[in-house]
């Protein structure tokens, strides 16, 4: 999972982040809620670790903007030194989704954490075999059947699809895109990516007249999105008469 | 180890300094953590010459949440004491925690395996 951590406490930063690589994540730290507010923008996430005592915003006016202005659903997780009942209801009552009271033990971050996930349905099937709609993808021998039949992928084809599949609806970042797919330390052009979604567009037929569209969002990312009948038609029908 | 609040004064070997045994690949960060915090105790003296108790309770609220979590429950506990002593602005009771502090982190022995 891709994680974005607001904690201003260095040590505690390293120490969330060092966890959370070990048990294969992705972290991102910030140390201003500004900073990871601004980022938001622009990048998604899985879920979001919150410290509450931070300069210059705190955690829980980052949460409020978070659910109030972004509108996100993202997962947050709270770890603070905070052990107030009142706190603790207030932070809920914001829209945290789970409260951890520092200091934490490991494993029971990562499991907390997981769990939220879960729920989010961001980490939904972890399953060897999916099965959506006309696809079969097995992550155990990589390949992808459309209609029974097989999808010719690269490896890197099959990883994009997969995490497209796995967040159907949901606005992936082209920095989410490029962790998840090619790590962390990849150097990776926009253009590629950009051919890459291009190509398993094509291949897997993710278009209205399918039932999907894969849709490129202006200066963030991509979203895959399965398409009602109605919506089918109404786009089948722009598509015809941008045609014309 | 005492695990009282802080609302008296600890005594000369109330941390007792431990050998501490901790994974390999914690090495590089607990390094960092343990020459921080010894940083800490001087900037937390500093401000205390400065009556910044502010900046004192930010230091132990901090030392209390990451402390256990590299592996010393010691300094977890130091960390609330030090944030309870600075809310209540007891310069005696400070004075004590940053001798504790110190000694404990010049007598803590830690190895990696």
């Amino acid at each position: 999972m891709r994680i974005a951590i607001l904690e201003d406490d260095t040590s505690q930063s390293e120490l969330l982040s060092h966890w959370l690589q070990l048990a294969g994540h992705h972290p991102h730290a910030f140390e201003q809620g500004a900073n990871l507010l601004r980022a938001l923008q622009n990048e998604s996430f899985d879920a979001l670790i919150l410290d509450w005592n931070v300069p210059d915003l705190n955690g829980v006016d980052v949460l409020r903007r978070v659910r109030q202005q972004l509108h996100s659903s993202v997962p947050v997780l709270f770890v603070t030194g905070r052990n107030r009942e009142d706190d603790i209801v207030l932070a809920l009552r914001e829209g945290a989704d789970d409260y951890m009271i520092k200091p934490v033990r490991r494993l029971e971050l990562l499991a907390r954490l997981e769990a939220l996930a879960r729920r989010a349905r961001h980490v939904q099937d972890q399953a060897e075999v999916l099965e959506i709609d006309a696809f079969r993808v097995d992550c155990q021998t990589r390949t992808v059947l459309r209609h029974g039949k097989q999808v010719d992928l690269t490896a890197k084809d099959f990883d994009l699809s997969v995490l497209f599949l796995r967040n159907i609806g949901r606005l992936l970042s082209r920095g989410h895109i490029r962790e998840t797919v090619w790590g962390s330390n990849a150097v990776v052009t926009s253009r590629t990516l950009d051919t890459h979604v291009s190509r398993i567009r094509n291949k897997l037929g993710l278009t209205p007249e399918h039932g999907w569209r894969l849709a490129a969002v202006y200066r963030y990312g991509y979203r895959l999105e399965h398409l009602d009948q109605a919506a089918m038609q109404r786009l089948t029908a722009d598509d015809k008469a941008a045609a014309v | 180890m005492t695990s009282g609040t802080g609302q008296r004064q600890p005594g000369r070997d109330s941390l007792q300094p431990r050998v501490v045994w901790l994974h390999k690949d914690l090495e590089q960060l607990v390094i960092r953590f343990l020459r921080r915090k010894e940083g800490d105790v001087q900037r937390m003296r500093a401000a205390l010459l400065d009556e910044d108790f502010d900046s004192i309770e930010r230091a132990g609220h901090d030392l209390k949440g990451a402390g256990e979590g590299f592996g010393f429950p010691e300094l977890s506990v130091l960390g609330a004491k030090l944030e309870l002593a600075a809310r209540s602005r007891d310069k005696k009771l400070l004075e004590a925690h940053f001798a504790t502090m110190e000694r404990y982190l010049k007598r803590i022995q830690v190895r990696f395996n």
